[in-house]
């Protein structure tokens, strides 16, 4: 390690690599070191490999070394086609995601493993789509439904339902740019095809594309993803839970949930209440069974179940050397395949269960959604029985953990508004609350605060520094993924938190009794996000891009993060980034999505890696984004002329 | 103007007021010239509460001036923005108390002005009993005198104390509304800044029950916020006075409900427009609920008019 002092934040972090390194087992760290310094060109965007002419590389400075491709493709072209690639991928990423929650509601019955627990949201969700509710069987609503959104991903004609739900102002913008998602599958084979070498060679254009690829995502998958998965598996609702390593447990069987789609580990939340298997477990002498989440698997039965966090992205393979791990189960996305290798050093069983992410030297048992509590029990047993396999000399769980209270949807948050509405004067159920708080000027505004770890970036700092920027200058935080999970292990989402935050924020936490920071859940929950200020837009009348809101990936990674930063910025929503995109070897791509986009959308993209002076950008631009309100007349009042007191005379008193 | 920009213009405006209004005091008296107000101990209390200390004469009032101007800081934030409130709330008490300083009658019937520690202490027990359920603070000018009077009735019949500031006096008076300590509603004063006089009888609250030590402000705060279960309804135009004015009492932990489009604060600054519904408004946002046993009978009955005196006219 050339530099610990930057690897992490946790002292925890610091402690599990030095075990590995006594150990003599390699992390991503070490990995890191390997690489030294990395491929300019492909750091700046500007390396190809589409076609077998190249490998091509172009320089990234103009006028000096190679300029065009062997077929002719600018800098410009080349930045421009990767970019929209990683947008492409990102969007298939979550909407491969979303399809699998939805064919499991259309799987869902009454008797099955999968059922509707919130018949109230599916109900919404059928209205909304026109589907007909009365008389019917609710299941067979569910089934209307699901088969409408798996249509969504291939249909024909027409563009995409969700887009529907945006602010007014904002639908008229994305038909004149003709961006308007049509189907999501379509809206990626669209990109695949047009950056086939010899296709499209604009760069505007290429991002034109990415805007509605992304919005595909956003409005698209990832919203698919959320809904049903609240449908299925029950609306989140806030509640207590722990995060850091130090949740795994010494004398409990500890089973790390790890991937993202939830209908693999709802069963196993299932799997490991059952009392056969409780049974077994203390058969083999544990005190139980202890479910531990990581990345947005972890997210999603946080915020469902309250089971604990033991960490994010980067911990990962940290978890398994505390020895304490008796099976790492995952499903899709963000699983490093070092984990075989690692879990190799200990006793610990590393469990692929998807035919869409299997990896070598992993023990894979595919997860049959058709038999599901079956399917999981049998993946459960497997930890138990792997307990007595524990190498007790290699043992370690370094004892931090942090309280945290999770749970907050988009219902839970309006439910939490209610608190403070005044029964003579408004109804309950709105956004009014927090509409009022943003324009009175008690919270400046709201960011969310998003995305992945990066070794480019010390561990958690770049979203722990950020957070706590932008609530001591009175900004409430949501956020979801890797940055909810950095958030709960700093106790940034307890409700203990507000001592940290400005008056303005620790007066709103206290009278709706909420952290300063609201864990809003996963990755695909950002559309969560979305809603929630497409909601207040729509409430206040306004877009989103009139609102002082701001998206901000201090660490972000995945090609995932890349759609996520191009829905949010299509939204009308500002992008702050931490890490630097490979597209700095085009100024014109620069340009675009720092600069000019704004025109199009109303939002840009920011860009530093230095996490403080981000936040200090994102704090001027919301309150440029309070002027704005301020002059559509939204954040002002007037005031009548003083006819006494101030210009009391002393005549007037003697 | 934005809720912030608003409440430092009136701030600025009582601290300009202040300051004008001591430098010809001073001008005329001298540096010396006594200032208290009568009948408390606790010299001019909001300082007193605020700072620790007690004013003597016109020279220490310059003192605290530099107070007003310390919690005055223009920055676009809620706590500022209380500051700043609290520091109108100075302003005001230093206007009021050179309006005593200068003359020893400077209230007249049926303004009452500042309030004696005596009766500060005889409301003590009933307020803790919750025989007081709270303390309604009527400021400006109703639509019409109808209005008035049927708001402030609505309080004494639950049984609350009622101070009035402004032109709604005159209303109440027209509208025949019978005012006085025993009744519980008084009326303090014509100008804005005779608000201050309840303002300290809520700070003596904590002084005198409370025990918080002079110079302790933010648990003189805590106290007026948990204990005294006072708000605000501010009727009429709002001048960047009234609004400063009610920064202060926000501050305090007294929300305000007005009549007039305000930038909204959930549960601290309301609107309603509905006057049948103000009542139950302020009553809800202040948590004062009222447990009341409705005796179908042709005339008022609360404790507040266990003091009244039948005259032979009557």
């Amino acid at each position: 390690m050339s530099d610990t002092k930057m690897v992490s934040l946790d002292a925890m972090d610091e402690q599990l690599i030095q075990k590995a390194k006594q150990e003599g087992v390699e992390t991503m760290w070490d990995r890191k070191v390997t690489m030294k310094a990395p491929c300019g060109f492909g750091e700046k965007g500007v390396c190809c490999r589409i076609c077998a002419m190249g490998p091509c590389r172009v320089s990234p400075v103009e006028g000096k070394g190679a300029q065009r491709g062997i077929c002719g493709a600018t800098a410009d072209t080349i930045v421009a086609r990767n970019f929209a690639r990683m947008i492409a991928a990102g969007t298939a990423a979550h909407s491969d995601h979303a399809r699998e929650i939805a064919h499991v509601m259309h799987l869902a019955s009454k008797d099955g493993n999968y059922t509707i627990k919130d018949e109230k949201k599916l109900l919404r969700l059928a209205e909304e789509w026109e589907v007909k509710t009365e008389g019917k069987d609710i299941y067979d609503i569910a089934h209307e439904v699901a088969e409408i959104a798996l249509n969504e991903f291939g249909k024909p004609f027409g563009t995409l339902r969700f887009l529907e739900r945006a602010p007014e102002p904002r639908k008229k913008i994305w038909e004149k740019l003709k961006i308007k998602p049509r189907a999501i599958d379509r809206e990626i084979a669209t990109i695949m095809h047009s950056t086939h070498m010899g296709c499209t060679s604009d760069a505007e254009s290429l991002i034109h594309m990415g805007m509605r690829t992304a919005l595909a995502d956003g409005w698209g998958g990832s919203m698919i993803g959320t809904e049903f998965s609240d449908i299925l598996f029950g609306t989140p609702v806030p509640r207590e839970t722990e995060a850091n390593l130090g949740v795994l447990e010494e004398k409990q069987i500890n089973i790390l949930l790890h991937g993202h789609e939830p209908s693999l580990s709802e069963m196993i939340v299932m799997a490991s209440q059952d009392p056969e298997l409780v049974k077994l477990a203390h058969e083999v002498g544990a005190e139980g069974i202890n479910l531990a989440g990581m990345c947005c698997t972890g997210n999603e039965v946080t915020m469902r179940h309250g089971v604990k966090i033991a960490g994010n992205f980067y911990q990962q393979e940290l978890a398994v050397l505390t020895g304490v791990v008796e099976a790492v189960i995952v499903d899709v996305q963000c699983i490093f395949p070092s984990l075989t290798p690692i879990t190799d050093c200990y006793h610990t069983k590393f469990i692929t269960t998807s035919p869409k992410a299997k990896i070598t030297g992993a023990t894979h048992i595919e997860f049959n959604e058709e038999k599901a509590l079956e399917s999981a029990k049998g993946i459960v047993r497997e930890a138990i029985e792997n307990f007595k396999n524990r190498k007790q000399d290699k043992i370690f769980i370094p004892k931090t953990k942090a309280q945290a209270t999770v749970g907050y949807s988009v219902e839970a948050v309006i439910k939490q508004l209610d608190r403070v509405v005044n029964s003579q004067i408004d109804p309950l159920g709105t956004v009014k609350p927090l509409a009022d708080v943003i324009k009175a000027g008690v919270l400046r505004g709201a960011a969310g605060i998003v995305g992945c770890n990066n070794p480019k970036t010390q561990h958690d700092y770049g979203h722990i520094e950020v957070m706590k920027k932008l609530i001591a200058n009175d900004v409430i935080v949501v956020t979801t993924g890797c940055a909810a999970q950095a958030a709960a292990k700093a106790g940034l989402t307890s409700k203990d938190a507000a001592k940290l935050a400005g008056k303005g924020l620790q007066a709103v936490c206290e009278l709706v009794d909420i952290p300063p920071v609201l864990h809003m859940g996963s990755c695909v929950d950002i559309s969560r996000i979305i809603t929630l200020v497409s909601e207040t837009a729509k409430f206040m009348g306004v877009d989103n891009c009139d609102l002082p809101v701001v998206g901000v990936a201090p660490e972000w990674m995945s090609e995932k993060a890349v759609a996520i930063g191009n829905y949010v910025m299509a939204s009308g929503i500002d992008v702050f980034l931490g890490v630097l995109p490979p597209v700095t070897g085009s100024p014109e791509v620069v340009d675009l999505l720092t600069n000019r986009v704004e025109e199009m959308t109303g939002a840009k993209f920011f860009m530093d890696e230095d996490s403080l002076k981000l936040a200090d950008m994102m704090l001027v631009r919301i309150e440029e984004k309070r002027k704005n309100l301020e002059k559509l007349g939204l954040a002002t009042m007037n005031t009548a002329q003083e006819d006494d007191a101030s210009t009391t005379a002393l005549s007037e008193i003697v | 103007m934005n809720l912030f920009e608003i409440i430092y213009t009136g701030s600025n405006q009582a601290l300009a007021a202040a300051e004008g209004l001591l430098k010809q005091a001073i001008d005329q008296k001298g540096k010396a010239h006594k200032v208290a107000f009568p009948e408390t101990a606790y010299s001019l209390p909001v300082i007193y509460a605020a700072t620790g200390l007690k004013m003597n004469s016109l020279g220490d009032l310059e003192g605290a001036i530099g107070v007003v101007k310390s919690l005055i800081t223009e920055e676009p934030r809620l706590e500022p923005a209380l500051n700043a409130g609290l520091a109108t709330a100075v302003s005001a008490e230093i206007i009021e108390a050179i309006k005593y300083a200068l003359n020893d009658t400077p209230y007249e019937a049926p303004c009452a002005g500042h309030i004696s520690d005596a009766t500060i202490r005889s409301l003590g027990v009933p307020l803790v009993t919750g025989d007081i359920p709270g303390v309604a603070v009527v400021l400006g000018e109703c639509p019409d005198s109808e209005t008035a009077a049927k708001v402030i009735k609505d309080y004494q019949s639950k049984g609350l104390l009622t101070f009035l500031v402004g032109k709604v006096i005159d209303q109440a008076i027209e509208a025949n509304v019978k005012m006085g300590l025993e009744l519980r509603v008084i009326p303090l004063g014509y100008d804005v800044t005779s608000v201050i006089h309840v303002v300290s009888v809520a700070i003596r609250a904590s002084l005198i029950f409370g025990g918080v030590e002079p110079g302790k402000l933010a648990e003189h705060m805590e106290y007026t916020k948990n204990r005294v279960p006072a708000f605000v309804n501010a009727f009429g135009p709002l001048s960047e006075l009234v609004v400063s004015a009610g920064a202060g009492a926000i501050a305090l932990g007294f929300p305000v409900i007005t009549d007039q489009d305000v930038l909204e604060v959930p549960t601290l600054l309301l609107t309603q427009k509905d006057y049948d519904k103000v009542t139950a408004t302020s009553l809800e946002a202040r948590g004062i609920k009222i447990k009341v046993t409705e005796i179908p009978i042709p005339v008022s009955f609360a404790a507040a008019f266990e003091g009244e005196r039948v005259r032979k006219d009557d």
